[in-house]
């Protein structure tokens, strides 16, 4: 835990068409298998934060590297190394993709182009369905799992990657208690057993994983508090802040 | 029945397979994309194209085929640009493409002109050369080539673009290349059967064959099946009872889609897999 796999400065992202940025003055440096939560109300540019790092949105100020490379110029090579679960949207119930497709496409960018899928391939993408329990759903037309089954294959989706930083917005969004409990779990694990580099948004405090060491606080695109787990969660600022965005929504 | 000499019935009804293998087979990722307007675009494309080749005294055919190309080439790029869904760039390029007809066909003096413009619209497999057979295979080659070495990003790119780039694709060039072929695949089948009956072609087999599956697969190896099959019979039926061939075709893969619907398992319950 020593090498700076993130570093981010100055950083100002803003949407096409707008005066006012997302996020702004953005400093941030994560070392190789820290696991950070992102808190904050909605709109405070949580998801706009993982989305710059991993260049799906491009920064309008300052400098970012991830992996050592600039992440402007390198965008398509840093992305085959972060997995990637995007908040959780409405598939269409008839979309004509089996589930173990779907978690193959995780590994698309890592095979490359003019390379096929081969066993190996396949085998990662078993192992993975496996880690999140959805094996005996891998024929499964993705259209048909519910909200949490769905989500579950996003996440398998990610780790099929093999990834060396992990950004998960919201990952617990969808799920029942029990299944919440099954994924923090595994990510508790895959961070120990991997040195895996999370960063996790989310706006529940109640399930900021075990393993989690570091929390930063997010509001109006800011960083407003990049503190240990245990002092964050006792922070005045988080709780105000946490509040107030409550009443805001 | 009508007769035809063989070497004329070989020659379109091989046009007619390769039209309705390019067609559907494009189908596929129109139908996914939503961009089923693309066809009207891409033959009115053609039209203004022959309009305009008249307007200089050159080959119609040689205007469709460079304005299609243009127009195909353009559609992404124009859609990205301008922050819009595709669809409704595909509007905008098919109301500039029929009003840029009219213009050039004000141009074009005698009724016999404009009815040579038209033409590009009807389709008429019967004047199909061996150029339009050597051009359809090529493309049917390269759709081929294109869909195998890229298959997992394009099927990936179906499932969700976001992701897609997340994972480390380039999208836009993907999203541009369907956009393309797609184009391009309509503008050599307009000879076959119509630039407004191809439309037919795009939507119906695709629409047919995701009756049946759930895996994107399946549906990319069985929409052109049942492209090809559209058009053979189509062909039969348009020799045996007089209709013409392009509307043949359409009330063939229109009666599939149909029996697809009645016989679909994805509407049986207890057989949600497949």
């Amino acid at each position: 835990m020593n090498k700076n796999i993130i570093q981010l400065k100055n950083i100002q992202t803003i949407y096409e068409g707008e005066r006012v940025p997302v996020i702004t003055d953005i400093n941030l440096d994560v070392k190789t298998g820290e696991f950070i939560s992102i808190i904050g109300p909605n709109g405070a540019g949580k998801t706009t934060l993982l989305e710059t790092i991993n260049g799906l949105l491009d920064y309008a100020k300052g400098s970012g590297t991830v992996f050592g490379k600039e992440i402007k110029r390198h965008k398509n090579c840093i992305r085959k190394d972060i997995g990637y679960l995007i908040q959780n949207y409405e598939i269409d119930s008839l979309a004509p993709f089996l589930c173990k497709d779907v978690v193959m496409m995780g590994r698309t960018g890592k095979i490359g182009l003019f390379r096929f899928t081969g066993k190996k391939d396949w085998d990662k993408v078993w192992y993975s369905m496996g880690l999140v329990g959805m094996i005996d759903f891998a024929s499964r037309p993705i259209g048909k799992l519910s909200g949490g089954e769905f989500q579950k294959i996003l996440l398998s989706r990610a780790l099929s990657q093999q990834p060396k930083i992990l950004l998960l917005d919201e990952p617990f969004s969808n799920l029942d208690y029990t299944s919440r409990q099954q994924i923090e779990i595994l990510l508790n694990r895959l961070h120990e057993s991997y040195n895996l580099t999370i960063i996790m948004v989310s706006h529940d405090l109640g399930f900021i994983p075990e393993r989690c060491n570091r929390v930063l606080l997010m509001n109006k695109g800011k960083i407003i508090l990049d503190e240990a787990k245990s002092k964050a969660l006792k922070s005045k600022i988080v709780k105000n802040t946490l509040k107030n965005g409550r009443k805001t929504i | 029945m009508i007769e035809l000499p063989l070497g004329l019935v070989g020659i379109s009804v091989l046009g007619a397979i390769l039209a309705g293998f390019t067609c559907s087979t494009m189908g596929t990722f129109v139908v996914r994309m939503n961009l089923a307007s693309i066809g009207y675009c891409m033959s009115h494309a053609a039209f203004a194209g022959a309009a305009f080749g008249l307007m200089i005294s050159i080959d119609p055919m040689i205007g469709a085929l460079i304005f299609s190309f243009i127009t195909a080439f353009a559609l992404g790029p124009i859609a990205e640009k301008a922050r819009l869904q595709s669809n409704i760039v595909i509007g905008f390029m098919f109301s500039l493409m029929i009003a840029l007809a009219f213009i050039f066909l004000n141009y074009v003096p005698g009724q016999s002109a404009n009815a040579k413009a038209l033409r590009i619209l009807w389709g008429s497999i019967l004047s199909v050369g061996i150029n339009d057979i050597l051009l359809l295979g090529f493309l049917s080659f390269v759709i081929i080539i294109f869909v195998v070495i890229f298959y997992k990003e394009l099927v990936s790119i179906m499932f969700h673009r976001k992701l897609a780039e997340s994972s480390g694709i380039n999208t836009k060039m993907f999203y541009f290349a369907v956009l393309f072929f797609t184009g391009i695949a309509v503008s050599f089948s307009l000879r076959i059967v119509g630039g407004l009956l191809v439309f037919a072609l795009i939507i119906n087999p695709t629409s047919t064959a995701y009756q049946f599956f759930y895996d994107f697969k399946k549906i990319l190896i069985f929409s052109p099946i049942f492209g090809v099959l559209s058009c053979i019979v189509g062909y039969y039926l348009s020799l045996t009872s007089d209709f013409p061939i392009g509307a043949s075709i359409v009330i063939v893969s229109a009666i599939f889609f149909a029996i697809a619907i009645i016989i679909s398992p994805k509407r049986k319950k207890g057989n949600g897999k497949k």
